[in-house]
């Protein structure tokens, strides 16, 4: 898929000046055919455990990452191997932290940005939809009945792949359409539409979003992005009324809640300013990232509110980052229960949600996932904080890093950039993306089957040692 | 006075009111103390008496009823309540927080604060620049050192030593006030239990006193450091707290009395029945150990690194790490800016303190924060979970040191986490919007959660938190202490009750 990315940037190249084209071209070919030579001869097993799915898919992100890098060091976008390894974590991970000026670049580097954001949004679904569920992780709030003659998104791993290529591939059309009405170029238009769909937040120029109907169609794109693709589902294809699709509500309050707050903090707003500060909530709320200046001067608690909706951000089954709304509706509620059982200690109580039952190993896993998620964080934000970022920076950046989204904004408000951080505090971030990207836990079973293969290969290496010399050891 | 033959049934009430005459008691000692050396003698008695009456009418007046579970967190969480709401008249009638220019609102709210952060052992502290430690009575200053003694064991604890009435319900109220997953038993009756506790706590404080004498502290400052020592508390009688000494002596000694306050007592009780120490065997306080020598460590290399000498670095990790990870709160700088200052350190050392705040202690003991017997069995949890993502069939327990932790348990601390993390991030967005900033009000939450005592940036151990928080975010955060205090749910399930009882009252009618 990254050699078609490139490949396709090559090609697209050709538009502007086409300086970078032939390299594009030769790298992606290089890259197709030698992912084409592994798929046919590498067997899959017969027996697929979860924990090879997810490692598989730890391992294809990495590689992924590796290769985005790969070309933005032949083409020479980045100078350093540090500088390409960052661009290519942030966009593939959607996170948007880039140390790259996009307006130095030429159309096929822009194009691969974007297309690394594109393929890193549809991974996350993938990962939301199919692989989670695959190994139990919320498997009850999969789509996959079929009860009243219902089309489900997900009723095997193949079909909900297909489906939701069916609706993430024309919802960047229409996003793609809605920019250009805007006025934007179709070039830049096609850029935007692959950032927002994918909630990833890559820019192409400081004033992108100046205009404000450019600015309305962010805020439209942000919204469906940040939205569940059952939930689109549901209502595109199930012919199900927007009303009865129970994670919405939460969803849209977290918006409606954000603006409230941030409006009431502030002074002499006006419509403009509501404007701005609900593109900044669903940028927060979708993990997307798109900059924007709030007006006026910011209050304290504005940031601290943005970092809490980004580390919360939108609805499950999106390409969005962060615990994501369904899994913290699952911990209030678990949180209620366990003060009902303070109450009633020998009392059978059950987590509902959206009508349905959440089992006992899909809670306790949510809450692995709080405990992993927060775990990340402070990890992150030690090794940056060891590394030269004051104590608020750290946090802000490891908050971002690890919920995917995007610029990182310092404690006044103001968007920090992160070519001005030690190189060492850069890196240090890249780990977070992949899991954030991956919503932890395949990346944390993959490390901790690769540390359990290490572990073993020591242990069989020590045994051949002990037996080949024997008694010198 | 006698008792009237008809008394009311209310637990909370009997409880209450033994409560409040502890504290009257204590008022009124260390009134003696004022009136010695000090000038609001007259003003503590006032305040001694204020408290004795209502005790006094609500102890012959009510006797204990039927205890259920909301009925035990009621009388818990409005036991602290109440007496940290008389606690705050000390500090109103001697006029401590007093100041030209604040009205009487600010001046409640400082002392509620005060009293709150006293009851609970948290140890932040309203005092500061503008209004010095140092200008203050003995009494008071004793009586400060007092609230946090006597809020270490727990108060409801105190209770249970006089009051046999409550039987077997008092495993449940003790359970409740307790640090940890339920109240351990020492001897077959609860009141025994609750005696013992008590006998091993004030040893171990006449222990620090004595301790304290002899590294050159007065007789005053012995006892005054030792009450808080004992019970992880961190008021002080200096305005620089331990630092006012300058003596890696007197760090010792609090150092070594942190640890064993932050320690399960039942394992302070089963050392002295078996004559030597079982410390070691306890899975909690090995790992307990381990975090706190690691901590320093990794600290020193960072204090190191930023260009402090090695002995001063180790001396400042070493002391900032056990106060703050035992829940303690003193500290040893010697004025804003020096070495143990840590809201000057690099960001790194600060990010360990502020997860030490989070660890806190063990359980059974007088600390505070999430216990490390939770972050234990937490990461059992989580290695079991993602165990079993390899092995799907698999039927994998959770271990604690060598035994196997029960379900229900494990489920137990699951919900305390959960509902540990809403608190903390609900209470930083409401701290902030009251004007504070991210690390300040994290910090504040946190600490204030875990009882610490000081928190980061401008809420640090040479600050006032007059200085980093408004006075609405202020009583948010003492809310927050009485909340870290009480293991959270009795303080948010204070209402049940009450509400039950009016809701048959409402029915019957």
């Amino acid at each position: 898929m990254v050699g078609g990315l490139a490949v396709c940037s090559g090609l697209i190249d050709l538009i502007g000046t086409g300086s970078d084209s032939m390299t594009l071209l030769v790298s992606g070919s290089g890259m197709g055919l030698l992912g084409a030579l592994l798929f046919r001869r590498v067997a899959g097993p017969v027996n697929v455990r979860p924990a090879d799915i997810i490692a598989a898919t730890t391992l294809a992100v990495t590689l992924g990452i590796l290769l985005v890098s790969g070309l933005y060091l032949v083409t020479g976008a980045a100078q350093q191997p540090d500088d390409a390894l960052f661009e290519a974590t942030t966009g593939i991970t959607t996170t948007a932290m880039s140390v790259l000026d996009p307006t130095g670049l030429g159309h096929g580097l822009r194009f691969i940005r974007a297309g690394s954001q594109w393929l890193g949004g549809f991974t996350a679904l993938l990962v939301g939809i199919v692989i989670l569920p695959f190994f139990g992780f919320g498997r009850e709030f999969a789509d996959r009945s079929r009860s009243g003659g219902y089309r489900p998104l997900a009723p095997d791993e193949v079909s909900a792949t297909r489906n939701i290529a069916r609706l993430y591939v024309p919802g960047t059309g229409l996003i793609w359409a809605a920019y250009m009405l805007a006025g934007k170029s179709p070039f830049d238009s096609l850029l935007l539409a692959m950032s927002t769909v994918s909630t990833g937040g890559f820019t192409n120029s400081p004033d992108e979003f100046a205009d404000p109907s450019v600015q309305w169609v962010a805020i439209a794109g942000m919204l469906l992005a940040g939205s569940s693709m059952v939930t689109l589902w549901h209502v595109i294809v199930g012919g199900r009324g927007l009303q009865r699709q129970t994670g919405l509500a939460p969803y849209l309050g977290l918006h409606v809640a954000g603006v409230l707050l941030l409006v009431l903090w502030s002074t002499g707003v006006d419509i403009a300013a509501v404007r701005r500060l609900l593109f900044v909530v669903a940028a927060s709320v979708s993990t997307t990232g798109f900059p924007m200046d709030v007006p006026g001067e910011w209050a304290t608690a504005a940031p601290v509110l943005l970092l809490l909706l980004v580390s919360v951000g939108a609805m499950s089954g999106s390409p969005s980052g962060g615990l994501q709304v369904r899994q913290h509706r699952i911990l209030m509620r678990l949180a209620l229960r366990e003060m009902a059982r303070q109450l009633h200690p020998r009392a059978v109580l059950k987590v509902r949600l959206a009508g349905r039952v959440a089992g006992e190993d899909t809670l306790r896993q949510i809450v692995i996932l709080q405990f992993l998620f927060v775990a990340v964080i402070f990890s992150t934000a030690f090794l940056v904080a060891v590394f030269g970022l004051d104590l608020a920076d750290s946090l802000s950046a490891a908050v971002h890093a690890t919920a995917t989204a995007g610029p990182v904004r310092g404690i006044d408000g103001a968007m920090l950039d992160p070519a001005d951080w030690p190189r060492t505090a850069r890196l240090a971030l890249l780990p977070a993306m992949v899991f954030g990207r991956l919503s932890i836990y395949p990346a944390v079973v993959a490390v901790a089957a690769l540390l359990k293969l290490l572990r073993d290969r020591i242990r069989l290496r020590r045994r051949y040692m002990a037996r080949k010399y024997g008694a010198d050891l | 006075m006698r008792r009237p033959a008809a008394r009311w049934e209310t637990t909370t009430g009997q409880v209450t009111g033994i409560a409040l005459l502890f504290v009257a008691g204590g008022i009124f000692g260390t009134a003696v103390i004022e009136a010695l050396g000090g000038k609001q003698g007259t003003a503590m008695v006032l305040a001694a008496l204020v408290t004795l009456i209502p005790g006094a009418v609500l102890w012959l007046w009510t006797r204990p009823g039927q205890i259920d579970r909301a009925t035990v967190f009621s009388a818990v969480a409005g036991t602290w309540l109440i007496v940290s709401l008389f606690g705050a008249l000390p500090y109103l009638f001697a006029g401590t927080f007093q100041r030209t220019g604040t009205g009487f609102p600010v001046v409640l709210a400082d002392a509620l604060f005060e009293s709150v952060s006293g009851f609970s052992c948290t140890g932040s502290t309203v005092f500061g620049s503008h209004n010095l430690i140092g200008d203050q009575g003995p009494g008071i200053l004793m009586y400060r050192q007092f609230t946090q003694w006597i809020g270490g064991m727990g108060i409801v604890v105190l209770v249970v030593t006089v009051l046999p009435a409550l039987r077997a319900s008092g495993l449940g109220l003790i359970g409740a006030e307790a640090p940890g997953e339920g109240g351990d038993r020492l001897a077959p009756r609860m009141a025994q239990t609750a005696r013992r506790f008590w006998y091993l706590y004030a040893g171990l404080t006449a222990l620090i006193a004595v301790a304290l004498m002899a590294v050159g502290l007065s007789l005053f400052d012995a006892v005054a450091h030792a009450f808080t020592t004992a019970s992880t508390g961190g008021f002080s009688t200096r305005d620089t707290s331990i630092g006012y000494w300058d003596s890696v002596a007197v760090e010792m000694v609090i150092m070594i009395g942190l640890i064993l306050g932050a320690a399960n007592f039942t394992l302070h009780s089963r050392s002295l029945a078996s004559r030597k120490p079982v410390h070691h065997r306890d899975p909690e306080f090995r790992s307990y150990i381990w975090l706190l020598t690691g901590a320093t460590l990794v600290v020193t290399i960072l204090l190191v690194d930023d260009g402090m000498g090695l002995a001063r670095a180790l001396r400042s990790a070493a002391f900032n790490v056990v106060t703050l990870g035992t829940s303690g709160g003193f500290g040893n700088a010697t004025g804003p800016g020096s070495d143990g200052d840590f809201v000057r350190w690099a960001a790194g050392p600060q990010l360990i303190l502020l997860i030490l705040l989070m660890s806190g202690g063990c359980t059974g003991s007088t600390s505070g924060g999430v216990k490390v017997m939770r972050l234990i069995v937490g990461l059992s949890h989580t290695r079991r979970t993602l165990r079993g993502v390899r092995h799907p069939r698999a039927v994998l327990p959770v271990r604690y040191g060598t035994g196997v932790m029960a379900e229900p348990l494990v489920e137990r601390i699951a919900g305390f986490m959960v509902v540990y993390g809403m608190l903390v991030g609900s209470g930083t967005l409401v701290v902030a919007a009251l004007g504070t900033d991210l690390v300040t009000a994290l910090g504040g939450v946190i600490g204030s959660l875990g009882n610490m005592g000081p928190a980061l940036n401008r809420a640090g151990p040479t600050a006032s938190f007059v200085d980093g928080f408004s006075t609405p975010a202020r009583m948010v955060l003492a809310f927050l202490m009485l909340v870290g205090r009480l293991e959270l749910f009795p303080m948010l399930l204070m209402l049940v009750a009450p509400y039950r009882t009016l809701q048959k009252q409402i029915r019957s009618h």
